[in-house]
């Protein structure tokens, strides 16, 4: 039925700590389908960011099968890997990660520039995408003057500047107010929903987490436990809580009143 | 927004470090162009010094020729003896002239060294130079007398009495332990016989004529100038000007020929003798013997007749010709050693000077790199090529070396000529064995200057280093994990 993107089979990862080696992801294998929205949680040091980088290809396992769209992605030279980076992936990082001398703007252009060759058109794809993430007006504005916030928003709409298949976020709301996290993970959600980008988002936040449709509990490089998020009710517009029929735009459910963005630890137990 | 712009705004991110960075580079820069510069100044300065020496060798030649046939005398000086001089001789390149300064002149008043200097170019050189007393003294007043007397020799066809006085401001000197009072002057007057058959037969009067006339026969009253003497007098053809509170008229001005006369001027012996109190007496006498056979002889009947004269043939000019040749082809050769030896210098600092631009530009950009980190991996983790990354650096690299260059080039064609004479070594034009003559000849200076062609191989220069030295650091950067995006600081 659905249609899967990214295949993950027996993928190890050994980094070498002096001539100590650290197993930093241990024969884990997954998939992903078209238009997840998938979270990755954790404790800390147990594989999530190795997990990304290598989805992501900023990184190579030791060995194991990475599939994007069935083609293995694991053993790719660096000449190629660049191009799978610029065009299917995007990257959005906890330290947001703007170049500080480029306006919004300029940086949303940045990952184009291999694959736009007019300026203008660029600059026009820029713009809009700026909209998107509602930073309309604040495009020639320097990171330095935009909030925590924005700058993140400028990072979604530089991730976005290939229309990429894949949103691959480390911990985006982790330097992040309560305020603006909210706003980030919502961004996200929409973005799942309008364009249907698959995405992968790394976090330590539980409530950030629920609102994905998946929720994957990493330990010592391995998958222990999966979890449904109420994203994925939202996606069905039915209500997590009632079962009841609801519009994906509510935040509480018109039936059983309970609030659809329940706080709830996704792996309490 | 592509990587040229890029470039620029990184390095004008840091603007202090940029500075200081571009001071540096530029200084060597500066160093880089003032070298060449130098090395070019010293062949030109060499290439001048040949060029003078050679005419001024080749002038006395033709002078000793045209006057082969004629004898000197003057009467001997009483510093006769004395090793060398304090002549001085002071060689300025583009002008071309000598002055010959004579020591004493405590009697007499305005008296100098008396020769013609038409005789071998030598300006008032004396003319004990080739006897080895070198100058030192000054041709004292003789009797007109005289002239009578050696007319009456066989094989004489003509005497010419000269009287030459200079006049200037004495300059008191001390050398080898002895003061001497030197006269700088200002203009040497040279009295010649206007006599019609004297003139017209042989070279007695000015030919070389620029504006206006010639002296002739009979002419009282008038001066054909030199162009130095033009300047001095602030007077032209038809000017009247005043000798020694005497008014004279100017009829023409002499093209110097060649460094000897270019303070000379020209007037009627008698003139000559009345503005300067010397009725009856003059400096030298010009014997013009009947044919080249008799020259000899008729020297000797002069000297056994008046051993009292010093007595100088064509022949014996000739001799001085050539060691004053001699002189002249160390003092080249030197030069050209010299010369050779600054160029060798040369070739080392500039390659110090271009491994210390690169290693500037190497070291400059590794901490660049190695400071942005997170940005390079950011850039690759966001699909740009190894390539690309590499590029930027380069690119970098060139740019900061370029404005470098423009500040270098800058710097060169102020500082040039200091910088050059700092860090090169001097060219010496005479080995410490070579004669008091040629010491006293100084080497020409030319001025370093930075041409268009040394700007744009400077421009080269500057491009290529940038290059050169950003290339390892650019591979530094392409080598960077894109992971290194994810490391939390
Ligand atoms: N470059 C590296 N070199 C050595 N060890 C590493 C490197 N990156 C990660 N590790 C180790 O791999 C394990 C997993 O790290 P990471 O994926 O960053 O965990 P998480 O993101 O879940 O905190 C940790 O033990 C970490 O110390
Ligand atoms: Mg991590």
């Amino acid at each position: 039925m659905s249609n899967v993107v990214l295949q993950i089979e027996n993928l190890n990862k050994t980094y070498m700590l002096g001539k100590r080696p650290v197993q930093a992801l241990s024969n884990l294998s997954m998939h992903v389908n078209q238009g997840e929205f998938i979270a990755i949680m954790g404790p800390s040091g147990s594989g999530k960011t190795t997990l990304l980088n290598v989805i992501g290809c900023i990184d190579k396992p030791t060995d194991g099968q990475v599939l994007l769209d069935g083609i293995d992605v694991a053993k790719m030279p660096e000449n190629q890997l660049y191009k799978i980076r610029r065009d299917k992936m995007g990257f959005v990082f906890q330290t947001f990660n703007l170049l500080p001398y480029l306006n919004a703007r300029e940086n949303v252009e940045l990952p184009m520039e291999g694959k736009i060759k007019s300026k203008s058109e660029r600059k026009k794809r820029a713009k809009e995408l700026l909209a998107m993430v509602g930073l309309s007006g604040r495009e020639e504005h320097r990171p330095q003057r935009l909030s925590a916030g924005e700058q993140q928003r400028v990072a979604i709409a530089r991730a976005l500047a290939n229309n990429p298949a894949f949103i691959l976020a480390d911990e985006p709301t982790g330097n992040l107010d309560s305020e603006n996290k909210q706003e980030i993970i919502k961004l996200l959600a929409k973005l799942n929903l309008t364009q249907g980008t698959t995405i992968i988002m790394v976090t330590h936040d539980s409530q950030a987490a629920n609102h994905t449709e998946r929720i994957l509990l990493l330990k010592d490089g391995k998958i222990i436990k999966e979890k449904e998020g109420l994203h994925l009710a939202k996606k069905n517009n039915k209500c997590p809580n009632c079962g009841a029929n609801i519009k994906s735009t509510d935040d509480i459910c018109p039936i059983c009143k309970k609030p659809i963005n329940a706080i709830e630890e996704p792996f309490s137990s | 927004m592509g990587i040229v712009s890029r470039a620029i705004r990184n390095i004008s991110r840091r603007k202090i470090r940029a500075l200081l960075v571009i001071i540096a580079l530029g200084f060597s820069m500066a160093i880089m162009i003032s070298i060449p510069a130098g090395v070019i100044a010293n062949q030109q300065a060499a290439t001048t010094l040949a060029t003078n020496l050679g005419n001024t060798i080749t002038e006395t030649g033709q002078t000793i020729n045209q006057t082969l046939l004629q004898i000197d005398c003057s009467l001997s000086s009483d510093f006769a003896g004395f090793g060398f001089g304090p002549q001085n001789f002071t060689f300025v390149p583009g002008q071309g002239d000598r002055n010959g300064f004579s020591s004493g002149g405590s009697s007499g008043g305005s008296w100098i060294a008396g020769l013609d200097p038409s005789q071998f170019g030598g300006g008032t050189v004396s003319g004990r130079f080739g006897g080895g007393a070198f100058g030192g003294g000054q041709a004292n007043p003789m009797n007109e007398s005289l002239y009578t007397d050696i007319s009456q020799i066989a094989g004489v066809a003509a005497v010419e009495p000269v009287l030459q006085a200079s006049e200037g401001s004495n300059v008191t000197t001390s050398f080898m332990g002895r003061t001497f009072t030197r006269m700088v002057p200002d203009y040497t007057i040279e009295g010649i016989p206007l006599i019609s058959g004297l003139i017209d037969n042989y070279p007695i009067v000015p030919t070389n004529i620029t504006s206006g006339r010639t002296l002739q026969a009979g002419d009282s009253g008038v001066v054909v100038l030199s162009e130095n003497n033009s300047a001095y007098f602030n007077a032209g053809v038809g000017d009247t000007i005043s000798i020694l509170d005497n008014t004279f008229k100017v009829v023409g001005i002499h093209g110097s020929s060649g460094v000897s006369d270019t303070i000379v001027l020209y007037m009627n012996l008698s003139d000559a003798q009345r503005i300067t109190n010397n009725e009856g007496y003059i400096t030298s006498l010009r014997v013009f013997a009947t044919s080249s056979d008799v020259v000899s002889q008729v020297a000797t009947d002069i000297q056994s007749l008046h051993p009292e004269l010093t007595v100088t043939t064509g022949q014996e000019r000739l001799n001085q010709l050539q060691s004053l040749q001699s002189a002249y082809d160390t003092a080249l050769a030197n030069a050209q050693a010299s010369i050779a030896q600054t160029e060798v210098t040369a070739f080392e600092e500039i390659i110090v000077v271009i491994t210390a631009t690169s290693l500037i530009v190497l070291f400059v950009m590794l901490y660049t790199v190695r400071e942005r980190t997170k940005e390079i991996g950011t850039l690759k983790a966001i699909g740009f090529s190894n390539a690309t990354v590499m590029g930027q650096f380069i690119l970098e690299g060139i740019l900061l070396s370029l404005i470098a260059g423009v500040v270098g080039i800058a710097i060169g064609v102020v500082a040039a000529p200091t910088i050059s004479g700092l860090i090169l070594p001097s060219v010496n034009l005479f080995s410490s064995s070579s004669t008091p003559f040629a010491r006293a000849l100084n080497m020409p200076t030319v001025a370093a200057s930075v041409n268009l062609e040394l700007i744009a191989l400077a421009f080269g220069a500057a491009l290529l280093l940038g290059a050169l030295g950003s290339l390892y650091p650019a591979w530094r950067a392409a080598k960077i994990r894109p992971a290194e995006a994810m490391k939390y600081e």
